[in-house]
């Protein structure tokens, strides 16, 4: 596995032990990249992002993320695998019991930041970077669907994470909310970050165009050139 | 904005209701607990009262100078067994009798025909026919001792009843200590399940179960101290107004009993929610997340 290579999964078989989802999965991403991940509901996508956060054994194979690996990784050591892979959800998943300011404070301190002081600034810098330094203090509940998803994004950034899963992060947005995330996920993929992105979402793809991979049939398949090769018409989703 | 703020108020009121309900089910559980531990504690004074008042009356010869009684008590207040002794003279036996009887038979009868006696009362965990027979033997070999006087069956029938209502409150007290922990497992894990979500995110964002669980069980047992101060009012409240009743059984209630009654409520109810919180929210920590919709 080289420096630059984050994820590196080889002939791994995912799923429940007695239902199989995707088989021979090979996976190889490097640092800064931009990937997409489509196919239909069902198809594996959820699964496999699961399986890169630790949720989900690899029943074959071997895969390695963030340098942990993910065969026999111990249930104990999934902790540190979240702070190094953070994942933005379609739901937003915001702890809605408190304040933007205490989710992000949770985050750090349940990752080991003690000091008040360099909690206050990090929090400032994540939330600086979404451009929502003046909603520190409101509940989720009181900020709109592409304002949560923002703070989603700032909650993902605080450790400083090599990988970033995005499962349908513009699900629930509209086209224009939804633009404005995607240039913030590119953003922070240019600061060196992989970001993986399930999405549904083909005009993004279409506007936005990057590295694409396919679930389809239990297997994983490159697309080079979106662009292209995709028929758009003919996927029917 | 003004409908987010009611809508926020409105989600605040619902929190503090279910709040609320959560003590207040907890204490009332509590409060049950302590009742039953009150009770206990007064049988238990009940039980000691009555053993103490059984004793039996030592009647010595009438030749025996008063001195030599005398002796004969201190040498009774010297077994350990014996709690306390009350000397009661030729005399004092007359007036008391006339006092009973409302007649001087002592004038009547032209002599007192009552003899000197020692009340012998024991400590309560030694008021067993055993030990009386162990005693009256050695007070039997006495050359000042008449007869001693107690009745056997009583003793006998009075251990035995004690011993069958400790066990039925025994029982009594384990059956509601089961259902107090029962009931305020569910309320707990009720609490838990509303959260399983909040869970699964902190889970999802890198925490360990150790520090998702550890504001859960503080939380926990916090509630457990607020609902035990809330029933130890209710108890408080009972207690005053059962205090008279209560005299009549088993005298005044004792101060310091009744501390470590209510030391020992709050302690059972943040031990028991502390523990179920800690197991509750355990569950939700181990259950992948598929398995929560469910």
């Amino acid at each position: 596995m080289s420096l630059d290579t984050v994820v590196e999964i080889n002939n791994a078989l995912i799923g429940y032990s007695e239902h199989t989802i995707l088989s021979e999965v090979h996976l190889k991403i490097n640092k800064g990249e931009f990937i997409y991940l489509i196919g239909k509901t069902g198809a594996g996508k959820s699964s496999l992002i699961k399986t890169l956060i630790g949720e989900l054994p690899l029943i074959e194979g071997e895969g390695t993320v963030a340098g942990f690996n993910l065969r026999n990784i111990k249930q104990n050591k999934i902790p540190f695998l979240r702070r190094k892979v953070s994942v933005i959800f379609q739901d937003f998943q915001l702890l809605t019991d408190r304040t933007v300011h205490e989710n992000l404070a949770f985050v750090l301190k349940a990752t080991g930041w003690k000091k008040k002081l360099d909690i206050q600034e990090r929090i400032s810098d994540v939330l600086d970077k979404v451009n929502l330094r003046h909603k520190e203090f409101k509940m989720p509940h009181q900020l709109s669907g592409g304002e949560q998803q923002r703070i989603g994004i700032a909650r993902a950034l605080l450790n400083d994470p090599e990988i970033i899963l995005a499962d349908e992060p513009t699900g629930n947005l509209d086209p224009e909310t939804s633009e404005e995330i995607m240039n913030l996920l590119i953003s922070i993929s240019r600061t060196g970050r992989a970001v993986i992105m399930a999405t549904h979402n083909y005009g993004i793809l279409k506007k936005f165009p990057f590295r694409t991979i396919k679930c389809e049939y239990g297997k994983l398949s490159e697309i080079e050139d979106s662009e292209t090769v995709i028929d758009f018409d003919s996927l029917n989703f | 904005m003004s409908k987010r703020n009611t809508n926020n108020s409105a989600i605040n009121t619902k929190l503090r209701t279910s709040f609320v309900i959560t003590i207040v089910s907890i204490s009332l559980v509590l409060f049950l607990l302590g009742l039953e531990g009150l009770i206990i504690l007064n049988a238990n004074k009940l039980s000691e009262y009555v053993k103490e008042n059984l004793g039996f009356t030592v009647f010595l010869k009438d030749d025996v100078k008063e001195v030599e009684m005398l002796r004969l008590q201190k040498y009774l207040d010297a077994i350990p067994e014996v709690k306390s002794t009350l000397f009661i003279s030729k005399d004092e036996a007359a007036e008391i009798l006339i006092k009973d009887l409302g007649e001087d038979f002592v004038s009547f009868l032209g002599y007192n025909p009552l003899a000197a006696s020692i009340d012998v009362k024991f400590h309560a965990a030694d008021a067993t026919p055993v030990t009386f027979s162990k005693i009256e033997k050695e007070l039997l070999g006495f050359p000042q001792v008449k007869e001693v006087n107690y009745k056997e069956s009583l003793i006998h029938l009075v251990n035995e009843k004690i011993y069958q209502i400790s066990i039925i409150l025994l029982v009594f007290s384990l059956v509601l200590f089961s259902i107090s922990i029962v009931l305020i497992n569910n309320t707990i894990r009720l609490m838990v399940y509303s959260k399983r979500f909040l869970i699964k995110t902190m889970k999802l964002v890198g925490a360990t179960n150790n520090f998702i669980r550890t504001p859960f069980v503080l939380k926990g047992a916090l509630n457990g101290l607020l609902s035990a101060l809330v029933s130890i009012v209710f108890l408080t409240i009972c207690i005053y107004f059962l205090r008279n009743y209560l005299k009549d059984f088993a005298g005044n209630i004792d101060i310091e009993l009744l501390g470590i009654l209510f030391l020992s409520v709050i302690l059972i109810g943040m031990f028991i929610t502390s523990i179920t919180t800690f197991f509750a929210v355990s569950k939700y920590l181990k259950l992948k997340s598929d398995r929560l919709y469910l």
